[in-house]
């Protein structure tokens, strides 16, 4: 009986958690597998449809579109992420003047409030009054549509979603240069290599898990693009920034087609996995 | 006891805590009433003194008021009332587009099935009005209560600057101002000023603001769904789409959004906006010295003058089928929306009774003697227009909004196939 006693203090302490998985997490997870086979508008009962949302999943041209959109947004935001992260953090890894005050002030944006960060992009993107365009037009420069444009829009996003997020992997990248062994330069700068050769075969080479990782942390955090273009765009113009859970939100929460919209993010969170996973084997090849 | 069941104990009391927790308050019983009104603060004040008034005169039933819980909209609190069987008895501003799908829920009580609704109802309304409300199968579940009719606002003095004396009521005259008015003030090559605007985001309830009413002004009053199907693939929507379409490609009308500017109608950015009586109050509060402003009806093409047409943006009155008296909810709202207590309403909130005759109705001549700006929105509340009984209106709205921003945004397609397309869309989800 004191054994048994013993044991219950354990069990409570992570009931909590317990709870909060069971409700938060494994509850939606099973109730969203169950409406991927029904009809839910919320306020009526459940309609059990088979497989037809996914028959309309596979006919839904907007959906394809919106995946496309995503991808696009990853293929500009990845590289240009790591490039402008690797590039800082370099400069922010030498002995600089206010090297401390750098290293905070581009952090500063991943700490602002991704709503705040979007509605200060809004203005500066602004085609008649934004900064960026006054200051094009004071160049003697033509204005540029940011937003308005369809072909500038999802570009325009993901510049301003790296500036919100490159601070935390400059921060990486930081650590990662920093636990580069320096007796390998030391040698490298014996052998007269260059600064280009010293990134190039030292640096890099050293800092691949942290690239992976940045690459990994990237794509998922691109995939869930939706406060951007939900806030700036609503998805236009001409559905150009319509990201995939931007089009899942408004499925589930606009139209509450839930059952559809369970559909859409239960396809749309494989095609994630699948991503990942070829990350994760292009990496391992390359290292 | 073995270490499993302690566990599940622990785990469903705790779960169960939790769950009394979430209940809401709502121990309304048939002696007292759970009335929930918008969450507008003149609304506030006008249903905090009608509940007074009414539990005074009917101490045997009470009315608790509230207004509607804060949440991103009412319309997301009320669903989530819904499916959480925690709504009230009573609410006063639901959105007659949603009620089609409640009532089809079966979550609303069939008001036609109360005691002297029917006449009731044909004594405030008109025809048309109970025609409108009345949902597909037969039934009536809500109370048209009020309206805010989307007009054209207009700046007198930069119309007259440009040769306008009367604002323009065509699209021809409409067009003609535009192209008038539209300008470059700074020099920098760069239009800065234009004779309009609407908002060119995509959400489908901004189509309210600008398609709709020119839609219901072009085609005197007709649907978009009727009897489930779609009927507005016609010329007078593609009327709209061209004249809108004039608009954007001759820079009449910003593409750009400006709505996060300072009011751009007050600071001349534009002459003309579609708005509503809302506009009255902000205008009086915040418009410059000696800054002049009008309403007028909105334009329609030459051939359609007469009776013209708005969306009346209305917010009705439903009872929940979780009301245990109905008989004595419907006695209530007898009372709030009575000629006297719609007087009341229209001097405290400043928007308009959902009732037949207004202009005319001596019991609101005063008002309108002394607030002249809403003289214009009581002569057309007789031709306002609410929306279609559809389950699926808001997916038929984006549609079209997908549809207007293709082509008069952005040009990509003519006026009739983007009515076309639009039309075809919305026959696979209309059934």
């Amino acid at each position: 009986m004191l054994l048994k006693k013993k044991h219950i203090a354990p069990y409570a302490m992570v009931s909590p958690y317990i709870i909060h998985f069971l409700a938060f997490i494994a509850f939606p997870v099973i109730f969203s597998l169950v409406l991927i086979f029904h009809h839910w508008n919320i306020i009526a009962p459940m309609e059990y449809v088979g497989l037809d949302n996914f028959y309309r999943l596979f006919h839904d041209k907007l959906f394809f579109k919106a995946i496309g959109n995503t991808l696009i947004f990853l293929i500009i935001h990845i590289p240009l992420q790591i490039i402008i992260a690797l590039f800082l953090a370099e400069v922010l890894n030498q002995k600089i003047k206010l090297r401390g005050f750098f290293r905070a002030a581009f952090f500063l944006p991943v700490v602002i409030s991704g709503v705040v960060v979007t509605y200060l992009w809004q203005q500066l993107y602004g085609y008649d009054t934004g900064l960026i365009n006054r200051i094009l037009v004071n160049l003697g420069l033509g204005r540029v549509g940011w937003i308005i444009n369809p072909d500038m829009a999802m570009p325009s996003i993901a510049f301003m979603a790296t500036w919100k997020n490159v601070g935390l992997y400059v921060v990486l990248f930081l650590v990662g240069l920093q636990s580069v062994p320096p007796h390998y330069y030391e040698a490298a700068d014996l052998e007269g290599a260059s600064h280009w050769q010293k990134f190039r075969y030292i640096t890099l080479p050293s800092i691949n898990p942290t690239i992976f990782m940045v690459v990994i942390l990237s794509t998922l955090g691109g995939f869930s693009l939706f406060i951007e273009p939900y806030i700036m765009t609503g998805g236009g113009p001409l559905n150009s920034t319509l990201s995939a859970m931007l089009y899942i939100y408004k499925q589930g929460f606009f139209f509450y087609h839930m059952g559809y919209a369970a559909t859409l993010g239960f396809f749309f969170a494989l095609i994630i996995l699948i991503v990942i996973i070829i990350q994760r084997k292009v990496v391992e090849r390359e290292s | 006891m073995d270490k499993l069941t302690i566990f599940l104990h622990i785990t469903i009391f705790t779960i169960s805590i939790g769950l009394l927790g979430c209940s809401a308050d709502r121990s309304s019983s048939g002696n007292e009433l759970l009335y929930w009104s918008s969450n507008n603060t003149y609304e506030i004040e006008f249903a905090r003194a009608m509940v007074k008034s009414w539990n005074k005169q009917n101490p045997q039933v009470n009315i608790r008021f509230q207004p509607v819980p804060e949440g991103q909209s009412s319309e997301e609190v009320i669903l989530a009332a819904v499916v959480g069987e925690t709504t009230p008895d009573i609410y006063s501003n639901m959105w007659q587009g949603d009620v089609e799908s409640y009532a089809r829920a079966g979550v609303l009580i069939p008001l036609d099935t109360l005691d002297g609704f029917l006449d009731y109802i044909n004594e405030r309304c008109d025809k048309r009005v109970i025609e409108e409300i009345t949902s597909t199968d037969g039934h009536i579940y809500q109370i048209p209560w009020k309206i805010n009719p989307i007009m054209l606002i207009y700046n007198e003095k930069l119309l007259s600057q440009i040769g306008f004396n009367q604002p323009p009521r065509t699209y021809e005259d409409f067009l003609e101002a535009g192209r008038r008015f539209h300008k470059d003030t700074d020099g920098d090559g760069y239009v800065d000023r234009w004779i309009g605007y609407a908002e060119v985001v995509v959400t489908w309830w901004q189509r309210f603001f600008d398609f709709y009413p020119l839609y219901l002004a072009a085609s005197k009053g007709k649907a978009l769904i009727k009897d489930n199907e779609v009927v507005f693939d016609n010329q007078d929507a593609i009327d709209v789409f061209r004249f809108l379409r004039k608009l954007y490609a001759n820079n009449y009308f910003s593409l750009e959004r400006l709505s996060a500017r300072q009011d751009v109608f007050l600071s001349g950015i534009i002459a003309t906006r579609f708005t509503g009586p809302w506009e009255i109050r902000h205008a009086e509060r915040f418009k410059p010295k000696g800054f002049r402003y009008s309403f007028s009806t909105i334009p329609v093409p030459s051939d359609t003058l007469q009776n013209i047409y708005t969306y009346g943006d209305p917010k009705n009155i439903v009872i929940f089928n979780t009301c245990d008296n109905p008989a004595q909810a419907w006695q209530f709202l007898k009372f709030i929306t009575n000629k006297q207590n719609d007087l009341k309403f229209l001097q405290m909130t400043r928007q308009l009774p959902r009732r037949k005759h207004l202009a005319k109705d001596s019991t609101f001549a005063s008002f309108f003697d002394n607030n002249p700006k809403m003289i214009p929105f009581a002569r057309q509340a007789r031709y306002v227009k609410g929306t279609d009984s559809s389950p699926v209106l808001k997916e038929v709205f984006d549609i079209i909004s997908r549809e207007y921003e293709a082509c008069v945004v952005y040009g990509e397609k003519s006026a009739k196939q983007a009515v076309r397309n639009a039309a075809e869309a919305a026959r696979l989800i209309v059934r």
